[in-house]
């Protein structure tokens, strides 16, 4: 068995297009595309942060305490003046004007005598752009001057002032410590990427081993040397597994790793503080929960790809079963689905829970158990299912 | 020695609709199951090569993937050197090698590897597989490229490292599907030398192919195998002797004619 587990991860390593996706890709496009992202998206921020807008007053153009406040800020913006024919809308369409504020007539900053004052801001929301914020913090202080203007004169004290603008203030006493904070948020996301990096990474070399086989040629004569087809299978399935877990450590790892030095400042503190908080037995506990699944993964893959007449038909089928795998996974990131009731039961979600769980540090060991060991009858199932695909004519030589 | 007798296969058909309408017309056809082979039956004794010959779909391949313990027949018996194949196929790959007509290599892997492989899968010692590889290196004229990737084989190379991969462990009988097909004159020479030396070292060879001027130059016997039945069965010297020396009239001739037409050379 180990001969032939030997012969295919070798085969494996000489492959250019496994070694691509298993190593190359999450090691170098993965830090690529977050850098990438990273880099772009504060570029397009910084940008608009920095932007002159062009902007006009329409309605009451002349109100003071408005003029005033913008022009504060006169660097950053460019006052235009339109004249009553233009189409501010259809300038600001075409990026002629950043934004327009319309100013209600009459304008009286006794909000007690005239009421809420309604202001329009018309701009282009569409894409990146800081024009909402930006008017907003311009704004936004001489509000609160009015507001204060009307609450002295009402002859308010602070604590009238501030009852009245916050009648119940509900505050939040949150009993959960960091590490479940953390866990709940990313411990959803770990088990889908694990599980679907590892589905990835054994597609490729699943296909060559069964279909692949076929294809070239050489599927004959290992059938019939003297190696037992049980071995044949095993030595096939582990170094399809082996080639999933491969592929999603590297990956999480490249991914973890290069988050943490492109992000710098802002990631490391929470990671290292979730990290740090996790305790080894957990973490090794995660990648043990894993290995019933890939196992799972391997045997429905070796099972596919043997069935398959070629590479091609081997792939498509392969297609298929990632729908159909990612489904239990995806149910175990629904808002309110726990690893309580019937959720214990459902193959794959169980694990995917429980992985949060460990992450969260909540994990009852015993259930654990019993789901590392319903998940490892599971695959052991379909193993044998394989074994039996691999002495059945009507699969081999379809 | 290698006995076989009275054969059957039948294949269940996955898509009858979807055969044509000459596939539909063959006798073979029962139904949703095809019988590849009804009725074959031949020997093969020590030193001896047997020809087998046919038109193509005749059943010569599914005969030779019986013969190996790739397939399992629904009737008939197969012995090797007293050894039942279908009742004790793992002892029986042992004595077995078999080169089938793909030819097919591993590509990321080299000649030697590729030989070294089966060498292991047979149990073979590293120092055994070493020597067994240099001697069908010289063989075989294997030197220029057994350390090469297979992918970049010419047919010609990959089917001397497919013989050479079929015969490592020394097998007391070897089975050859069509094994000269596609080879250039060169790679032929080499192929049928090799099946020359197997004969004389005493090892029976059974190998099938459509070149009837390697049967006369090869083969002490002919079995010729028509719609999944034997309709020839003798020496060479008989076949040819059915057209006056014709092989390719006493093929036709073969295929032509019944089973009773040749019950004084058909020796079922």
């Amino acid at each position: 068995m180990w001969l032939i587990f030997k012969k295919e991860f070798m085969e494996l390593v000489r492959d250019r297009k496994t070694l691509i996706f298993m190593i190359a890709l999450p090691v170098l496009v993965f830090p690529l595309l977050i850098g990438g992202t990273i880099f772009f998206t504060s570029n397009a921020l910084e940008d608009a942060e920095n932007k002159v807008l062009k902007y006009a007053v329409i309605g009451n153009a002349n109100v003071a305490d408005i003029n005033s406040a913008l022009s504060e800020d006169g660097s950053m913006l460019e006052r235009v003046t339109l004249t009553a024919e233009q189409d501010y809308v259809a300038m600001i369409q075409a990026d002629e004007l950043d934004f327009v504020l319309e100013v209600p007539t009459p304008f009286n900053s006794e909000v007690l005598e005239s009421g809420q004052l309604a202001i329009n801001l018309y701009f282009n929301d569409a894409g990146l752009n800081k024009v909402y914020q930006r008017v907003s913090a311009i704004l936004t202080p001489l509000s609160e001057e009015y507001q204060l203007q009307a609450f002295r004169a009402l002859g308010l004290s602070e604590s009238q002032q501030q009852a009245i603008v916050t009648p119940m203030l509900i505050n939040r006493e949150n009993v959960a410590d960091n590490r479940e904070v953390w866990g709940e948020r990313i411990g959803a996301m770990l088990p889908y990427f694990l599980f679907f990096l590892c589905l990835q990474g054994a597609m490729a070399p699943a296909s060559d081993m069964g279909a692949g086989e076929k294809e070239r040629g050489t599927l004959e004569t290992l059938l019939i040397s003297p190696m037992p087809r049980y071995k044949l299978v095993l030595g096939k399935f582990f170094a399809i597994s082996l080639s999933g877990v491969i592929a999603a450590l590297v990956t999480v790892s490249s991914m973890a790793l290069w988050t943490v030095i492109i992000s710098q400042g802002l990631a490391v503190g929470f990671i290292v503080e979730l990290l740090s908080s996790i305790g080894v037995l957990d973490f090794v506990l995660v990648f043990l929960m894993l290995v019933p699944v890939v196992a799972v993964f391997a045997s429905l893959l070796l099972s596919l790809s043997i069935y398959a007449r070629s590479f091609k038909e081997a792939q498509s089928y392969m297609g298929g079963l990632v729908m159909v795998m990612i489904f239990p996974i995806i149910l175990a990131m629904m808002p309110g689905i726990e690893l309580k009731g019937v959720w214990v039961w459902v193959p794959l979600t169980n694990v995917a829970l429980a992985m949060k769980e460990l992450v969260k540090g909540t994990m009852d060991y015993v259930a654990l158990l019993g789901i590392f060991g319903s998940t490892a009858l599971i695959a052991g199932i379909l193993l044998a299912f394989s074994v039996h695909w691999f002495n059945r004519e009507k699969v081999l030589f379809r | 020695m290698i006995d076989i007798s009275h054969l059957a296969k039948k294949f269940a058909v996955e898509s009858p609709k979807k055969l044509s309408e000459q596939e539909k017309k063959d006798p073979r056809l029962k139904g949703r199951f095809f019988h590849s082979v009804k009725d074959v039956s031949f020997r093969c004794e020590k030193g001896e090569v047997v020809g087998l010959l046919g038109p193509n779909g005749a059943g010569k391949t599914t005969t030779l993937r019986i013969l190996s313990t790739a397939l399992k027949p629904e009737q008939g018996e197969v012995h090797i050197n007293g050894i039942n194949v279908l009742k004790d196929p793992v002892l029986a790959r042992k004595k077995i090698g078999f080169l089938s007509s793909s030819t097919g290599l591993y590509g990321r892997l080299s000649g030697r590897e590729n030989i070294a492989y089966f060498g292991q899968l047979h149990g073979l010692s590293k120092a055994r597989i070493d020597e067994k590889i240099a001697e069908m290196a010289d063989l075989l004229d294997m030197h220029s490229f057994l350390d090469r990737r297979a992918e970049n084989f010419s047919s010609g190379m990959k089917q001397k490292v497919s013989i050479a991969r079929a015969v490592i462990h020394d097998p007391e009988l070897v089975i050859l599907d069509e094994p000269t097909t596609g080879l250039d004159i060169m790679a032929t020479a080499t192929v049928m030398s090799f099946i020359e030396r197997l004969k004389a070292q005493g090892t029976p060879v059974i190998f099938s192919t459509h070149h009837l001027d390697e049967v006369q130059a090869l083969c002490d016997r002919v079995v010729v195998i028509n719609l999944g039945e034997t309709v020839f069965n003798g020496t060479t010297a008989e076949f040819a002797d059915l057209s006056g020396g014709h092989m390719h009239q006493s093929f036709l001739h073969t295929l032509n004619g019944t089973k009773e037409e040749h019950s004084n050379v058909v020796n079922l």
